[in-house]
């Protein structure tokens, strides 16, 4: 057994322990502890990546390229982060008794299963294996989305199975076209569906055929991505969902499903040449950061809003790959790196106020939080100017590294749109979260008071964690992202 | 003699499609899709015999069974326990349903012109109903309020594709297909869990009522 099938097993292993039925203190020592593993191997596979031979398993049907190493160690990351977040979590609702055995037993088992299927997507050089696995990720965390059992859950549960379903069909689609462009140079068995050999052979695929299959493909996996006009399930279970399955979704699903388009842009590009697909991600890319915007200015609820800036990530980093060149791809991986580590100080903090207040809609949480919650507050506006691309903060670096790009290159006028529309996004999203942060207290809203436990410890370390990867990146991770960058740019 | 069955098997699809949108009785839609399982599991057998290619043999006792029976009896018991109201009521009435869909299989058969397998025979057949299916599942998607018929229409964009997938490849590698088999039952089972937690919680699996997530 290779280091890189521990690293997919040890999720499962972790599932299963999960599900048997034991004490709150047991199955959280479970989880957590059977993530950090996971962590620990997801950065010995990029180790091994990094100083040796290419990890490969069965026949290469998964194979840990740059790209791959990223995205695993990235994946990995926000796994154990979210879960030890959710052990927080789940305490303070706990405490009020609004969870029962049933539902922890749900959250340990599946959460676990959503960390194994992203690793897998994150991993898989086979393109049916990869979409088996983004179809894993959706029915893993569709009951993570209907978790509260609430009329709006279920809603949003509903909404995200259908959407999803459908786009994974197109996806299906594409995939099938995809194999069928190729007019069985590439043999029968499971290795005629590996990305590899699609780039091998990429000169001999048939144009028409391809070009339908690269459609159908970016639209399916870009509905799992959540760009626009894809996106609509994306603010429902965003805020429906348990906040830490929230980011897990808004940063683990949005970097797997970036990396699914990626192939197949990189596929389409060898065959095609860059603009084809390239101008589709260019296009619905900026469309995703267009729609985002009127909806961050007039938006009711705090996780919807979170929603909505994750639906701006996604857009700026097609953005950035569909502007192609080595800098704009470098500052899209960039940015999903930084995206990775700033998210969950937003997504964590408005967690907590929103489980002080009992609600995420603007209206009952009030204005002037400030008071009530200092710390958590705090934390939440250090999210927002992360999130906004703030400067002197890390997102700030990499869209600017895209713009240049952009600006530099053949796309001027795209690159205004969507400057501008970056501009209003900041201004949406500061006075929205500003408002509520720092406004001043009209009501008096009930609220519970702050106390210092596990969630909020684990907010403050992601905080720290998002603070120092502005200034100072590990060595072998900058490495990871060079690497990926290579992979992107010179499709090898 | 084979391509004859092969091509009127997949009209037979066509058709089953045709009657989905036309029908409005719940059992009978459920039913209809099983029956279109099995035509496509008859694709599947006759395109293994008379181009020797052994693992669609799996594929069609796979679909037999699992889409052909498993799925329809699952769908059936849903419904059963549910035991509310079983009249589809559609957005759009039947007659205009219907032309729309014409429309949809004219489009269909037009652009399986453009592959390179699809211009003349078989292949052009398979793929045109193949993408006319597709389309009227989608259609079937947006206009039915209920939730198991849109179970159903999703049910069969998944035909349409596996037929697509026949008529262009002649099967993908066997593995993704367990793979993508599984991965269906899973979908099905998971959709039927929470359908029923819909009904229990609205008293109704009309999905039109699910309108209060907006902004």
């Amino acid at each position: 057994m290779t280091l890189l099938v521990w690293t997919l097993l040890a999720p499962l292993l972790t599932a299963a322990l999960g599900g048997i039925r034991a004490s709150r203190k047991v199955e959280e020592v479970v989880i957590i502890s059977g993530l950090s593993v996971t962590f620990g191997l997801c950065l010995a596979t990029a180790w091994q990546f990094l100083n040796g031979p290419m990890p490969t398993a069965f026949n290469e049907a998964l194979r840990v390229d740059g790209l791959s190493a990223l995205v695993l160690v990235l994946c990995g990351f926000i796994g154990l982060l979210s879960a030890a977040y959710g052990v927080g979590y789940t305490r303070r609702n706990d405490a009020r008794g609004l969870v029962t055995p049933r539902m922890r037993q749900e959250f340990s088992v599946l959460t676990p299963v959503y960390v194994f299927a992203m690793l897998l997507v994150s991993v898989s050089n086979n393109l049916g294996i990869l979409w088996i696995a983004v179809e894993l990720t959706t029915l893993a965390s569709v009951f993570l989305v209907a978790y509260h059992n609430r009329d709006t859950s279920l809603e949003a549960a509903w909404k995200f199975l259908m959407l999803g379903s459908l786009g994974l069909g197109f996806a299906l689609l594409g995939t099938v076209l995809l194999f069928a462009s190729a007019q069985g140079a590439l043999g029968e068995d499971l290795t005629a569906l590996h990305w590899t050999q699609f780039m091998a052979h990429a000169s001999e695929l048939h144009p028409f055929t391809l070009r339908l299959g690269v459609v159908f493909a970016l639209i399916g996996y870009g509905t799992k991505a959540g760009l626009a006009p894809m996106h609509t399930w994306k603010p429902d279970a965003y805020r429906e969902a348990p906040s830490p399955a929230g980011v897990m979704m808004a940063v683990g699903m949005l970097n797997a499903a970036l990396y699914c388009l990626l192939r197949v842009h990189l596929i389409s590009k060898a065959a095609l040449g860059r603009d084809f697909s390239g101008g589709l991600l260019l296009t619905l890319g900026l469309l995703s950061v267009l729609v985002a915007m009127p909806f961050i200015l007039i938006q009711w609820n705090l996780k919807r809003l979170l929603a909505y800036s994750s639906i701006e990530h996604v857009g700026i980093m097609a953005v950035g790959i569909g502007l192609g060149g080595e800098a704009a791809v470098f500052g899209a991986l960039l940015h999903m790196t930084y995206h990775t580590f700033a998210k969950p100080v937003a997504f964590f903090s408005s967690g907590t106020l929103a489980q002080l207040h009992r609600s995420s809609n603007f209206a009952v949480i009030g204005r002037g939080t400030l008071s009530r919650a200092p710390i958590t507050s705090a934390l939440l506006l250090l999210g927002a100017l992360f999130v906004t691309g703030s400067p002197p903060f890390s997102l700030f670096f990499s869209e600017m590294m895209i713009l240049r790009a952009g600006f530099l290159g053949s796309h001027v006028i795209a690159t205004s749109v969507f400057l501008a529309a970056l501009v209003i996004l900041f201004c949406g999203f500061a006075y929205q979260i500003g408002g509520l942060v720092l406004g001043e207290q009209v009501s008096d809203p009930v609220a519970d008071p702050e106390t210092l436990d596990w969630g909020l410890g684990v907010t403050l370390v992601a905080a720290l964690i998002a603070i120092v990867s502005t200034f100072y990146l590990p060595g072998p991770l900058m490495g990871l992202i060079r690497a990926a960058a290579a992979v992107v740019s010179e499709g090898a | 003699m084979t391509p004859n069955v092969v091509i009127l098997c997949a009209a037979g699809m066509l058709v089953t499609a045709y009657l989905m949108v036309g029908q409005k009785s719940l059992f009978t839609t459920i039913r209809l899709y099983g029956v279109q399982s099995l035509l496509l599991a008859t694709v599947a057998v006759v395109m293994a015999i008379s181009d020797k290619r052994p693992h669609l043999f799996v594929m069609a006792t796979m679909t037999t069974v699992l889409k052909g029976f498993a799925i329809p009896l699952f769908l059936m018991r849903v419904v059963d326990r549910i035991g509310i109201h079983r009249e589809i009521e559609p957005f759009l009435n039947v007659p205009a349903s219907l032309l729309a869909c014409l429309g949809l299989t004219v489009v269909g058969y037009r652009v399986s012109t453009g592959f390179a397998e699809g211009t003349v025979g078989v292949t052009h057949h398979v793929l045109g109903v193949g993408l006319s299916t597709l389309m009227i599942g989608l259609f079937l998607m947006v206009t039915r309020k209920k939730a198991i018929s849109q179970v159903l229409a999703l049910l069969t964009v998944e035909n349409a594709i596996f037929l697509i997938a026949l008529g262009i490849t002649s099967g993908m590698p066997l593995v993704v297909e367990l793979g993508i088999f599984f991965d269906v039952i899973l979908a099905v089972l998971v959709l039927g869990i929470l359908v029923r937690r819909i009904v229990d919680r609205f008293e109704s699996m009309d999905v039109s009522r699910l309108s209060n997530l907006k902004g």
